[in-house]
């Protein structure tokens, strides 16, 4: 048998660019195998997508060199369009994968495209809707839905139109956890049920990896440095994955520490780890200890039985909180549970419906602007809505300026920040032009830079790779020690667990949890199911080992 | 209900054409007859929230009659000045008046007719149709569609980018010259997120297939049917009746470039 796709020597340079996006690639897969494709961002895994089913090099500019050849014929002999009959992609943004207002005519279309007649497509919608388990949602507008669902009606599209190679390009990177594994689970179900061949390109390769053990690890240059197991990969090449910034999956990187024995597979999943618990006993769990006496600390901003409401939804309903100086609280609950709207009150953004939010004591509305900014500085989700000037070393000056600091202490202040940002050969660059890390890390500088007491973040890790997340909270570690409170808003339990001093959880526009992390853990799981809360990885493995204990200590005594 | 099922395309034709054709008269009676009976029609076949209805018909309510009054006022002189009408114990001259009033029923007929249409059709369907009965390009139409999506989008972005900036602490600034620079600012990450998403949302159409030529099927066809024919017969009875009563009453008069 022929093998399904087979890629070789591929090349590819964009115009303009003075270096190979890919360079080289070479591998084949079998009908129905499933393969995840690795890599830092901006190695070409999405470039590498857009080959796979035909749009390059039609739409290219600039230059391909190499073969892609699919069901045995190079994709350059199919006509426009006919390779999605045969390749089908799910990609990373669930908003902007639509074309169509309804969910119906959204599926609909790519039937048309291919000219299925008429009556086929009616029934083909219905199949698709059943696969995803969205039956109900036909008639449904697409703005309605759920990122979550949003990503299962772009799978929907795809499954209609029946190709047999999927490739999936970041799926769950703009999801929440739940949402996410919903969409793994569904995947899985629909890879035993269709046999399609699979192509996953990810960041966080947790639940995947049952599904897949074959990875394509690409490096910085486009090029591919590995094909193999997982298991091999972390043996033989774990030098080069962490230089690469690939992120292995979780519960692997709490163990790697402790494995001495290079010829043992290391557990990639929770299920592979409960197997061989007994096994990992020495690992030390990081217990989040007290550091700080919470109570000493003054109360920086208070929240008194502030509600809001908008076009008659109740999205805050009494909410009292306090933040104290120099805290670190994370703010959870699920899509929808008015996260993101009270971080807007408490940073005076918005203005609530009833209550007042006290800042040292003064209602915010008492505070004037200007000064006001000068305590609370926010991060907004996307970087770029944040720059206001044309260069980078502008940027970071901006505040400065506004503040009537004299230029040559500005000109040593921004200085000092380029080094520490590693930007210092960018100053001159529009801010637009810089990385996706490079984007994160001059937003949160533009905001530290006047050094606020407290910074509020809005879900800063939503839709950025590993690498620039780890980088982040470097930057923000540091900002911390030295004495900035920092609330953020995030969907991430290990991030909570390592670094929050105390959590807040919303559910349905009211504090359900105001605790430390390790005391919210103790909660029942299904308690913490239904805020859309999910136990962080450490607290899971650290279980299964006491259980693990439980049971071997009568049979040893 | 009767209006919502007919043909999009027809119906734009329809509802044209008889705007054409009152653009033709000027006097009052015609464009009232219209103007009412288009009201009963949509009471009467279309299935409509006459709150919304009536708000979207309030700005032209006010524009025609500040137009009415304007001209009523600003009349040249009349031929003849000895007919007078009393309105709130003015006197106006008859001929002024009729004038102004063809002028502001002219204006509520046209808000009326492009209402009904604006009410009772689906803009999805609309542009499907204008591919299927006056073979628009798909391109263009579902390019249109795609961008129909966006403008929701980017006016929350709008408001996101707003928030951001006022946190740098931009300052709000008053003057012309400073709304403009500030403008000026945000259509920078506005454009650039626009750009983003529209490549995006092209990428993800070109992946399932689309590729803009003509051969494709449709889930939800549209055809000219008995209807189409039959609501254009109303229409154009309605304008025949509105023509007769005015010229019965001694109204009637063609259009001959007054404003």
């Amino acid at each position: 048998m022929t093998p399904h796709v087979t890629v070789q020597d591929l090349s590819l340079r964009f115009e303009f660019v003075e270096r190979d996006t890919l360079s080289g690639i070479s591998f084949s897969l079998e009908q129905g195998e499933s393969i995840l494709v690795l890599g830092p961002s901006g190695c070409g895994k999405s470039t590498l997508t857009l080959c796979l089913n035909g749009l390059y090099p039609r739409e290219l500019d600039g230059a391909l060199s190499g073969d892609i050849i699919i069901n045995g014929k190079p994709t350059l002999s199919y006509k426009p369009g006919q390779l999605s009959r045969i390749v089908g992609v799910v990609f990373q943004d669930p908003e902007t994968q639509f074309c169509m207002l309804t969910v119906e005519d959204e599926i609909a279309f790519g039937l048309e495209n291919i000219a299925v007649p008429r009556e086929e497509i009616e029934e083909r919608i219905d199949d698709a809707l059943r696969l995803v388990d969205m039956e109900h949602f036909k008639q449904s507008t697409i703005s309605t839905l759920s990122g979550g669902q949003k990503q299962k009606l772009a799978l929907a599209c795809i499954l209609a139109m029946r190709p047999n190679l999927l490739i999936l390009d970041e799926p769950t990177a703009n999801l929440d956890p739940i949402a996410r594994i919903d969409l793994i689970q569904t995947i899985k179900r629909l890879k035993s049920e269709l046999g399609f061949s699979l192509i996953i390109i990810e960041h966080q390769l947790d639940q995947w990896t049952d599904l897949a053990n074959r990875c394509l690890m690409f490096d910085k240059n486009g090029s591919v440095f590995f094909d193999g197991s997982m298991q091999q990969a972390i043996r033989s090449h774990r030098k080069e994955i962490e230089g690469e910034g690939i992120w292995l999956p979780k519960v692997t990187q709490q163990v790697l520490p402790y494995v001495n024995d290079k010829t043992h597979d290391v557990p990639l999943t929770l299920e592979d780890f409960s197997r061989e618990a007994h096994l990992w006993s020495g690992i030390q769990w990081d217990e989040n200890v007290e550091n700080i006496e919470l109570e000493t600390q003054d109360i920086f901003l208070e929240c008194n039985q502030v509600s809001y409401i908008a076009n008659d939804k109740t999205i805050l309903k009494d909410i009292s909180i306090t933040i104290r100086e120099h805290e670190f609280v994370a703010i959870a609950g699920a899509n929808g549970s008015g996260k993101t709207t009270l971080s807007r009150i408490l940073a005076g953004l918005q203005r609530p419906v009833s209550g007042t939010v006290f800042l040292g004591g003064k209602p915010l509305t008492e505070w004037n602007e200007g000064e006001l900014r000068k305590e609370i500085g926010y991060v907004f989700q996307n970087p770029e809505h944040q720059f206001v000037m044309n260069t980078v070393y502008d940027e970071i000056a901006f505040s400065l300026q506004m503040k009537g600091v004299h230029e040559s202490e500005i000109q040593e202040r921004v200085g000092r920040i380029l080094k520490l940002l590693g930007l210092t050969s960018y100053t001159k660059n529009h801010p637009f032009t810089l990385s996706q890390g490079q984007k994160r890390r001059l937003s949160i500088a533009t905001m530290i830079v006047d050094e606020q007491k407290m910074l509020i973040l809005d879900e800063p890790t939503f839709g950025q790779d590993a690498a620039t997340n780890y980088e982040m909270m470097l930057m923000l570690e540091e900002r911390y020690q030295r004495g900035t409170g920092i609330v953020m808003i995030t969907h991430d339990m290990e991030l909570v667990h390592n670094y929050a001093d105390r959590i807040i959880v919303l559910h349905e526009g009211e504090v359900v949890a105001d605790c430390r992390p390790a005391k919210l853990w103790q909660q029942p799981d299904r308690l913490l199911r239904e805020w859309g809360l999910d136990l962080p990885i450490q607290v899971k493995m650290q279980r299964l080992c006491k259980k693990e204990d439980q049971y071997h200590v009568p049979t040893s005594t | 209900m009767f209006l919502h099922q007919l043909n999009p395309t027809m119906k734009a034709f329809t509802i044209v054409i008889i705007v054409i054709l009152l653009a033709l008269i000027f006097d009052p009676i015609t464009p009232s007859i219209l103007f009412l009976t288009t009201i009963i029609l949509m009471f009467v076949g279309g299935k409509v929230n006459w709150k919304r209805y009536f708000l979207y018909l309030l700005p032209f309510l006010l524009f025609a009659f500040g137009m009415f009054w304007t001209t009523l006022i600003f009349a040249k002189q009349p031929d003849l000045p000895g007919q007078t009408i009393t309105i709130l114990t003015f006197d106006f001259p008859r001929e002024s008046f009729i004038v102004a009033l063809a002028l502001a029923v002219r204006v509520l007929s046209v808000a009326a007719l492009s209402l009904l249409f604006i009410f009772t059709t689906n803009i999805v369907h609309f542009i499907l149709s204008l591919i299927q009965q006056l073979k628009l390009s798909p391109k263009i139409a579902y390019g249109v569609l795609a961008g129909y999506r966006f403008l929701p989008m980017m006016k929350d972005e709008l408001k996101v980018i707003r928030e951001a900036h006022r946190i740098r602490g931009v300052n709000q600034v008053s003057t012309i010259r400073g709304k403009w620079s500030q403008y000026k600012r945000y259509a920078i990450p506005l454009l650039a997120s626009a750009i983003r998403k529209a490549e995006r949302t092209a990428i993800a159409m070109e992946s399932k297939g689309f590729t803009g030529d003509r051969s494709r099927t449709f889930l939800k066809q549209f055809t000219v049917s008995g209807k189409d024919w039959l609501f254009l017969v109303i229409m154009l009875t309605l304008y025949a009746v509105a023509v007769y009563t005015s010229y019965s009453l001694g109204f009637l008069k063609l259009y001959d470039g007054e404003l």
